[in-house]
């Protein structure tokens, strides 16, 4: 129905915190089924958008639009999210962390399914476990897991309730770099497998460039060295990447290593 | 030679270190008792070993010239079920309220200080208040005991519910939760253990609150006996009585500790 | 090896702080039957022992004390019961108490006392309250609130038994005398017994009707002042220091004349009501203003029988300890050598000797 319009469209957006400018005049738009890969120095606002676009943060001035219509300003179902840490609940197990998505929204009262629902929904969650290799660990508990394992974990409780947006808070930023590299592999497939419309926060531009079919830089354009805080950051590249495995484009902006 | 912060006790030795303050205390006691029983065979202050034994046998196991009931067991069964009653109330009172002023900004905004301020008053300073609305009876001593401890254990959990991640709420909001459902499926499971840890510390108020509950208007209970005997300084029968509410006070902390362990299997891994 | 060694000076030292605390705890609980020069008594706060209060404040109390070259230290107590059991466990050398008390606190804890002093006995200051009904014989049946074991115990049976009733015939609600008047305000309490200023207060309450009290007992709620007796054989100094103190005190406060009216209306406000409020409750205290009355009660064939009654009524309610195989376990002494009760455990003496120097103005 909203193929061809943009699923979030962020138009003339401002973000201030007292005399500290964080955004100024962002513009983006991203289409369904892109993987956006966002990075920039610290302090250049990229978790603050993301914090807008789960809508914890209102914008100043501007618009966001969520597929075509105003975003909703408070968390809700239609975008799910994956943060360093802290994502998944420590008093239920792996397998109920992955119901509980089903849960929550079925059963508005109770936030519990039973019987014949809770069967199916067991099925569906069991199956989204095996997509990401957590079958195995089905009874076990958060703290009992690696960091690596909680991620996979993250991943299969936010995709289960097939959301609309899956936003990444530098998901693999606490993982040592092999693990990094095997759920990398993992969130590409499930990008593909899901028809997954992605957006990344990372620090790590090599990784945007690995995973992304785009990739956003927010920097500042003016910078006052009297004032740090006077001017905000803005999309100063956005480079559409043609595969993610793609890494030779890497080569082309020599210039954007400096994050 | 190691520096004395340095030196651990072994297994044995931590063991025995544990045992000598008591083992200390009780020579301390004993040798007091003998020589002020030398001096007076009736002293009352101090009794002899075999006076308690014949106290409690006395209290425990005849029945009583009066009633022909059972005193220490009755004064148990009665203390027992005025604390228990006094903390399951403050308990969930505390989680109820805990809860909803730690989840709920708004109504904290508006409740917080006066639960704050309720948790400072001395309850034993506005008795005669409490007797005149709740009466002298079991009424009065539970509601003493609820309002000695429950708005600190509410205040402990709102402190634990606000150290909840905001990541965990947001994320179940993107789950599909309503505010409902996110206390009832995500802040009142991270709370819970908190509550049997207040409820572990407010346990020695509990029984504080009892007693004195007991000692002011009562017809049985530990606190009353003790009270009672002090007109004519039976310690044969106080202080086995307070070495009995210093066991039951034990074994109720280790019991708590335990069902925590085995409630919330997930606390005691991350820990 | 390290940790042995650690054990190892842990026993030692062990025993050194065991032998150190032993010793500490023996030598300040002996009880000193040898002469000495200082000495504590202890009082609380009643309308019959409020002079206590005047003595020590006035200077009388130091000029008797002087005058047979000890130094006396009256000290004041919140609470009455622990003035008592600290009377008998040995941290003081007299202490001001009732006739009951003093059988079934020290006498029964085995520390021998005398009552060097009869001030007073309760003449309508203990009394009985209802709610609902002004005949003590509706008494039946309900709830009364008292301090149990107490003198007011002891009224409530004497009543009870002057109405053809015995205390199962009603339940005994054990209530603290602080916390008294605030329980007599809730409507679930209909009952009570209690004293004075207490008793007062209660009675104001519309509604409220005495139906018992001490006046119907006379001479049974004696308010002593009590010594150690081997402190006493051993200084008779303190105590004609004290009664000397004590009459002279009297003497001062129950004239009307200005100086009477300043020593009891700093009394009162040391009792927490006015001068007012002070007389009258003197008026249901017969005091023995002079030694001389004080020596007739003593000496009177009635005192021996209130005591049989008070011991009856103590060894019923397991007052005199376990060892007590009856009531008459505790020997007392009486002027003249009459002694009832057990003669080889006699632990309370009436003496009237220092009060009779006193009568005889040779103190």
């Amino acid at each position: 129905m909203s193929g061809h319009t943009a699923l979030i469209e962020a138009r003339n957006v401002w973000k201030t915190y007292g005399d500290q400018v964080v955004l100024e005049r962002l513009d983006l738009s991203i289409a369904e089924g892109e993987f956006c890969a966002v990075v920039g120095a610290s302090g250049c606002g990229k978790t603050t958008f993301l914090r807008m676009l789960l809508g914890e943060e209102p914008p100043d001035r501007g618009q966001i639009l969520f597929d075509g219509t105003p975003l909703h300003m408070e968390p809700d179902a239609g975008r799910s999210i994956v943060f360093q840490r802290y994502s998944v609940f420590p008093h239920l197990t792996v397998l109920g962390n992955v119901l509980l998505g089903l849960e929550l929204r079925q059963s508005p009262l109770l936030g519990r399914l039973f019987g014949g629902a809770r069967r199916y929904a067991r099925g569906k969650a069991l199956e989204m476990l095996a997509q990401v290799g957590l079958d195995h660990a089905q009874h076990r508990y958060p703290s009992e897991l690696s960091g690596g394992m909680q991620q996979r974990l993250a991943l299969a409780q936010s995709l289960i309730v097939q959301p609309r947006l899956l936003l990444l808070d530098e998901p693999f930023g606490a993982l040592d770099p092999g693990i990094r590299a095997d759920m990398h592999k993992l969130v590409a497939a499930l990008w593909r497998e899901h028809r997954l419309t992605v957006l990344m926060i990372t620090h790590d531009l090599k990784e945007g460039f690995a995973l992304g079919t785009r990739l956003f830089v927010f920097d500042k354009v003016r910078v006052d060295p009297q004032a740090p805080g006077a001017y905000g950051s803005r999309v100063t590249y956005d480079l559409p990447l043609k595969r993610p495995e793609d890494r030779a484009l890497s080569a082309a902006v020599p210039a954007l290593a400096m994050a | 030679m190691k520096r004395l912060i340095n030196l651990q006790p072994s297994r044995l030795s931590a063991m025995m270190l544990a045992l000598l303050p008591f083992v200390l205390v009780f020579f301390a006691y004993v040798a007091t008792s003998n020589a002020r029983l030398e001096a007076n065979p009736n002293d009352k202050l101090l009794p002899a070993m075999t006076s308690f034994g014949e106290a409690m046998e006395r209290m425990a196991l005849t029945p009583s010239k009066r009633s022909g009931e059972l005193l220490f067991w009755r004064d148990s069964a009665s203390s027992l079920r005025r604390l228990a009653t006094g903390v399951g109330v403050s308990a969930v009172l505390g989680l109820v309220i805990g809860v909803t002023l730690g989840a709920l900004p708004l109504l904290a905004a508006g409740l917080s200080p006066f639960v704050a301020s309720l948790s400072l008053i001395p309850p034993m300073a506005i008795l005669p208040i409490l007797f005149i609305v709740f009466g002298l009876g079991e009424l009065s001593k539970v509601v003493l005991i609820v309002f000695g401890i429950a708005p600190v254990i509410a205040r402990d959990i709102q402190g634990r519910v606000r150290e909840i991640p905001r990541q965990l709420i947001v994320k179940a909001q993107t789950l599909g939760a309503n505010t409902w459902v996110v206390i009832l499926r995500v802040v009142l499971p991270l709370a819970l253990p908190r509550l049997i840890d207040a409820v572990r510390l407010t346990l020695g108020s509990a029984w504080l609150f009892l007693i004195a509950a007991e000692a002011i208007a009562a017809t049985d209970g530990l606190g009353y006996r003790i009270f009672l005997v002090r007109r004519y300084l039976a310690m044969d029968v106080i202080l086995p009585y307070v070495l009995w509410i210093t066991l039951l006070a034990y074994a109720m902390d280790r019991g708590l500790r335990l069902l925590g362990r085995r409630l919330f299997p997930w606390q005691a891994v991350s820990a | 090896m390290l940790d042995t060694l650690v054990n190892r000076r842990h026993r030692g030292f062990t025993l050194l702080l065991l032998c150190a605390l032993a010793t500490l705890l023996v030598s300040g609980s002996a009880s000193a039957a040898e002469a000495k020069k200082k000495f504590k008594v202890a009082w609380t706060i009643y309308a019959g022992w409020m002079p206590w209060d005047y003595g020590e404040n006035s200077g009388i109390v130091k000029k008797w004390a002087d005058k047979y070259g000890i130094e006396i230290e009256v000290v004041q107590l919140n609470d009455y019961v622990e003035s008592i059991n600290q009377y008998t466990a040995g941290g003081f050398d007299g202490c001001v108490m009732t006739n009951m008390d003093a059988l079934t606190i020290p006498a029964a804890g085995g520390v021998d006392s005398t009552a060097l002093i009869v001030g007073d006995f309760s003449n309508g200051n203990d009394g009985v309250i209802l709610k609902k009904a002004d005949k003590l014989e509706a008494i039946k049946g309900q709830s009364v609130n008292l301090v149990e074991l107490s003198v007011s115990h002891y009224l409530l049976a004497r009543g009870l038994e002057s109405a053809g009733l015995a205390e199962k015939d009603v339940t005994v609600v054990n209530t603290s005398d602080a916390d008294i008047v605030s329980a007599a305000a809730t409507d679930d309490v209909t009952a009570i017994v209690t004293w004075n200023p207490q008793l007062g207060e209660i009675l104001k309450t519309p509604g409220t009707h005495k139906v018992f009290d001490s006046s119907q007992i006379p001479g049974e709620i004696i308010d002593l002042m009590v010594v150690n007796t081997a402190t006493l054989a051993a200084n008779p100094d303190f105590g004609k220091a004290l009664v000397g103190a004590w009459y002279e005190i009297l003497a001062v406060m129950q004239k009307d004349d200005d100086a009477g009216k300043a020593a009891r209306s700093a009394m009162a406000k040391a009792s927490g009501t006015d001068l007012a409020g002070y007389d009258s409750q003197l008026k249901t205290t017969r005091m023995f203003w002079t030694p001389a009355d004080a020596v007739a009660f003593t000496q009177s064939a009635d005192l021996p029988k209130t005591m049989a009654h008070v011991a009856k009524f103590s060894f019923a309610h397991g007052l005199l300890g376990e060892g007590a195989g009856s009531a008459e376990f505790i020997g007392m002494g009486f002027p003249g050598g009459v002694v009832s009760g057990d003669k080889g455990n006699l632990k309370l003496r009436f003496d009237d000797t220092y009060m009779k120097m006193a009568a005889d103005q040779k103190l």
